[in-house]
């Protein structure tokens, strides 16, 4: 609870129109995109709305002269419980901080505030031409304060990398409430630490983000979509690993198992060649026809080598969307097969794909669950989907045993609990397992150092 | 040193790995930086560890006695980032130089810190793969003080920088505990991401002792043309708009009316030695595809003005346009017996205003420097042509250099693109980062090495 004299000096700060403590709006922030339980804990005492750094910076020196936990929310897309309270507190919810602030064209820089949604800076650039390429499935709700705090990928890192490469300076608003900018506009700077990148990913532990410089590029003046259906799995990984080897490097290239693609086709009334037990859809970008060609002509000689029965190009752009409307329905039509999808995040070195599905099915199987399996297999990262229902006796106990057991797996095949999606509350408990307790201690002393009262987002990663 | 230590850190290595004379100890006061140590400061011992136990056997001892580490790769940096600093212990880096592991599979290399780095470029390519970053001191310097100083290159404009290659680190601390950092995975957010701080930290957070690099798929081909232009701001459009246009040659070197007078006066390679700026472009790619690049390039610094443009048709001719930038420093070597060289960045579009700036303080103080700089990422290298004998002009030399971080500063740029900050740059740092940033870097030092044992001095000054 957060006294009544408190929560009237936080609304100088922002006024009434910025604070919400009706029990309704702080139920509404008492979860997001992950699978965790709601519980009492987890909603806020009070959620804030600033619309400036200057606000941002005065309420954290309230939050830090009261000792209130501050936990920072974009749009709450999460999938581990990122934005959500752990042990009560204020909510500091930066949605309403979402102008693009300058578009610098001759250095190819964009300066933005933390709530702008991803999709409206793609489509922003992307009408002047110029491209900003990662792109989470969850970009038309995410917001960029969120992505930079997760260091978000998406299908096109395989070829353009995740956010945290486009991100070249930072204001941060520290635990205290002093402002920090980190980097610049410059490309090339090792003046001290890294702290941009040290902020990045740092999922709200160690400063609210209030504003960020990006790297932009031009757009690729053309784009194909092609699907490749394989007679294996193996064979999919495969004729990944092989396109990127010889430099045909896709500008994403989405695995799907053969449950995921079954889902898909059921969903949609689709009929399946019996032969399919995996499949690929290839993204390629270029400046020229010619280049394209050659580079989907190799990739699909490639793919016919390692086995693939059908290999289609969109000829249009409709069909274009379709092949990639599949891809982004496959959670939706996945999560329809069960009461509950269990999706977790894992990342593997790329050759190492085959290997982890194959574990992935034994550990399925030895429960006794469903289980489907899509991701980036350009860079390795899969998400691999439980699907139970936690309602059923025993089931949860099932369920939470079995992702321990992914984990493991990863870690086993010399990957790692998270790529794209953070540690948060949800995968908090398997962290040492992966960083080692020394690991752990090295990232707890970070946090010590730049939040040593501890109000910032406690209770995560750690 | 005590003799006591000298016997310890013995028994650690081995009599053949360690060094205590006289005439041993002078090699350690000095890097390629224009300091050096007084005699008063020179080292206690140097010792040559064989591996990551023993060098965890070394801090942990220096760490109980509080004896100052000066990690050291080859000692090529220019910001006196290795030279001893009293009765200290010289770690030097260079016996662990093996290459663990190509792993071609995942285009992953894992190499021990004291590997050349032009010796690991010439090892990947024999296997069709690429290492880009390219400091142009690769033949002798390490792939560990590469990755301490986050080393740079020509080829950054379009292949970024070291950082953006290294995956993984193992890390002994201060304390003497080892830990392992990222992976071989490409997609990591599992907790904060300590690569990336590892990365340019100088030696002050803790030693490196194997490093997990990313490789990329050799480009097939390249090819290079020179473009000459009578004005600066010719050259810096010319430069702006090729990256806007998304033909990202390989490098994009600039040099200015200095270099060009002298390099033409040194090796004849026929510049016009009126005009004020050459851009040597390197573009690489598939081959089909290079022309048309070339092309491009072509149009555009004609657009720009150039007076002269010069496309090499064979690897000969190739070779003779490379002879100029190569020439650059011999050339300029003539001219005064001692060359300082900073690194001063700013973003690209303000590369005009910092090379006048650059001018007028050469003109103030009465100082040649001349200005060659990786373009396409705004690193400029402003070389400074002086005899630090002359303590008069050593004394302008002096300011001139604090003018030109305050102009880089002035122009949203920073200290350093790529060289660090070291001992020589220290009292600068809190230009760039203010005190609020310093402070934060201070905690992070203070957390992980609390006794202030590694490379004391570095960043944070006395
Ligand atoms: C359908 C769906 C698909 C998805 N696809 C992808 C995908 O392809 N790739 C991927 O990487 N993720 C994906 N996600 C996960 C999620 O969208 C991303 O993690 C996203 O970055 C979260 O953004 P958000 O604005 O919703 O942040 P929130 O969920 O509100 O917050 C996430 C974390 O960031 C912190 N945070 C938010 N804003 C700030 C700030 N300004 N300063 C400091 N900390 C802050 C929060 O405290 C929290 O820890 C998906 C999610 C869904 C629901
Ligand atoms: C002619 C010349 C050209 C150059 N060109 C470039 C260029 O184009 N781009 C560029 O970026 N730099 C350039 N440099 C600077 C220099 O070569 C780089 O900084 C290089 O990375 C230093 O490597 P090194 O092995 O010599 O490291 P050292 O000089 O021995 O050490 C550099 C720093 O790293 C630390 N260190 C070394 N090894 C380790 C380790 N294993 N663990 C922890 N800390 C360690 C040291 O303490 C020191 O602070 C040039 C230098 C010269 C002399």
């Amino acid at each position: 609870m957060i006294d009544e004299k408190v929560i009237n000096e936080f609304s100088q700060i922002v006024g009434a129109r910025g604070l919400l403590n009706e029990n309704l709006d702080l139920f509404t922030y008492s979860y997001d995109a992950s699978f965790l339980p709601l519980l009492p804990a987890a909603k806020p005492d009070l959620v804030l709305k600033p619309q400036s750094t200057q606000e941002v910076a005065a309420i954290m020196k309230l939050a830090h002269k009261y000792r209130i936990p501050v936990v920072a929310r974009g749009l709450g897309t999460g999938r581990t419980g990122g934005s959500v309270p752990a042990e009560g507190g204020l909510v500091l919810c930066l949605d309403e901080m979402n102008q693009i602030l300058e578009l610098d064209d001759q250095n190819l820089m964009l300066t933005v505030e933390p709530g702008v949604k991803t999709q409206d800076i793609y489509q922003f650039c992307a009408e002047r031409g110029l491209f900003y390429p990662p792109d989470p499935s969850s970009l038309k709700q995410s917001t960029i304060g969120g992505n930079i705090a997760e260091n978000a990928g998406g299908p096109r890192a395989v070829k353009y990398g995740v956010t945290g490469d486009y991100v070249m300076g930072l204001e941060v608003v520290l635990a205290d409430g002093s402002v920090l900018q980190t980097g610049g506009k410059m490309i090339k700077n090792v003046t001290g630490y890294d702290l941009t990148r040290l902020f990045v990913g740092s999922e709200g532990t160690l400063g609210i983000i209030t504003r960020a410089i990006l790297r932009l590029i031009p757009m690729p003046k053309i784009r194909r979509t092609a699907q490749a259906l394989f007679d294996s799995l193996d064979g999919a990984c495969a004729a990944v690993s092989r396109s990127i080897k010889s430099g045909a490097i896709p500008a994403a290239a989405e695995l799907m198992d053969q449950i995921s693609i079954e889902a898909v086709a059921k969903f949609r009334n689709i009929e399946l060649d019996p032969r399919v037990k995996a499949g690929v859809i290839f993204e390629f970008d270029g400046d020229s026809e010619a280049g394209l060609d050659a580079q989907i002509g190799e990739a699909e000689r490639l793919c016919a080598e390692c086995g693939s029965v059908q290999f289609r190009i969109a000829k249009t752009k409709e069909e274009e969307d379709e092949l990639w409307s599949l891809r982004r329905g496959m959670s939706s039509a996945i999560a329809a097969l069960a009461a509950n999808r269990i999706a977790e995040d894992i990342s593997v070195p790329r050759a190492a794909l085959p290997e982890i599905v194959k574990r992935l099915r034994e550990i399925a199987a030895r429960y006794g669950l469903q289980l489907a399996v899509f991701g980036h297999a350009g860079d390795g990262n899969l998400h691999p989907s439980l699907l139970a229902d936690l309602n059923a006796p025993g089931e949860k106990e099932k369920v939470e045993q079995a992702v321990g057991e992914i984990f493991q797996a990863a870690l086993a095949v010399g990957g790692t609990l998270s790529g794209e999606h953070g540690i948060g509350l949800t995968k908090k408990d398997y962290l040492a397992d992966a960083l080692g307790e020394t690991g752990m201690a090295a990232i707890r002393s970070i946090k010590k150092a730049l939040d040593p009262a501890g109000i910032l987002n406690p209770g995560k990663i750690f | 040193m005590k003799q006591e230590i000298i016997q310890r850190l013995t028994e650690i290595v081995g009599q053949d790995n360690v060094y205590t004379s006289l005439e041993d100890l002078y090699c350690y006061s000095y890097d390629a930086s224009f300091v050096k140590s007084n005699k008063k400061d020179l080292a206690g011992i140097a010792v040559y560890p064989g591996n990551a136990e023993e060098t965890a056997k070394i801090l942990k001892l220096a760490n109980e006695e509080k004896i100052p580490v000066i990690p050291r790769g080859a000692g090529t940096n220019v910001s006196g980032g290795t030279i001893s600093v009293g009765d200290s212990i010289i770690l030097v880096l260079k016996r662990m130089n093996k290459i663990l592991e190509l792993d071609r599979k995942n285009l992953i290399a894992v190499v021990e810190p004291g590997v050349v780095t032009g010796y690991l470029q010439s090892e990947v390519e024999r296997l069709g793969l690429f290492y880009p970053p390219d400091p142009a001191s690769l033949a002798v310097s390490t792939i560990g003080g590469n990755v301490a100083e986050c080393a740079g290159g020509p080829r950054g404009v379009k292949y970024g920088v070291t950082r953006d290659y290294v995956l993984g680190l193992e890390v002994v601390l201060a304390s003497g505990e080892v830990i392992n950092t990222g992976g071989k995975t490409i997609k990591n957010v599992t907790g904060y991401d300590m690569t990336k701080l590892f990365t340019g930290s100088e030696g002050t957070l803790g030693v490196i002792t194997k490093i997990i690099l990313k490789l990329i798929p050799k480009p097939e081909a390249k090819n290079t043309m020179l473009a000459v232009f009578s004005e600066l701001e010719q050259a810096s459009e010319a430069v702006s708009e090729i990256i806007a246009k998304g033909v990202v040659p390989a490098t994009l070197e600039l040099l200015d009316n200095i270099y060009i007078r002298n390099i033409e006066e040194y090796a004849k390679v026929g510049l016009p030695t009126d005009a004020e700026a050459v851009l040597l472009i390197e573009v690489d790619g598939d081959r089909q595809i290079l022309a048309k690049q070339i092309d491009k390039i072509e149009e555009i610094c004609k657009q720009s003005g150039a007076i002269q443009i010069r496309i090499a048709q064979t690897p000969a001719e190739a070779e003779e346009l490379w002879r100029a930038r190569r020439s650059a420093f011999p050339a300029v070597s003539r001219v005064r017996p001692t060359i300082i060289g900073e690194d001063v960045t700013v973003p690209r579009s303000n590369i005009p205003a910092m090379v006048k700036q650059i001018r007028a303080i050469a003109a103030k103080y009465k100082v040649i420097i001349a200005v060659l700089g990786h373009a396409g990422d705004g690193n400029l290298h402003a070389t400074i042509l002086t005899d630090e004998t002359d303590r008069e002009e050593w004394s302008r030399v002096e300011k001139a250099i604090d003018e030109l971080f305050i102009a880089a500063v002035k122009l949203d740029g920073t200290l350093s693109g790529e060289h660090g900050i070291g001992r020589v740059k220290s009292k600068f740092i809190t230009l760039q980062t203010g005190e609020a940033g310093l402070e934060i870097q201070r905690r992070i030092k203070q957390v992980l090495d609390p006794n202030n044992i590694l490379n004391p001095g570095v960043m944070f000054g006395k």
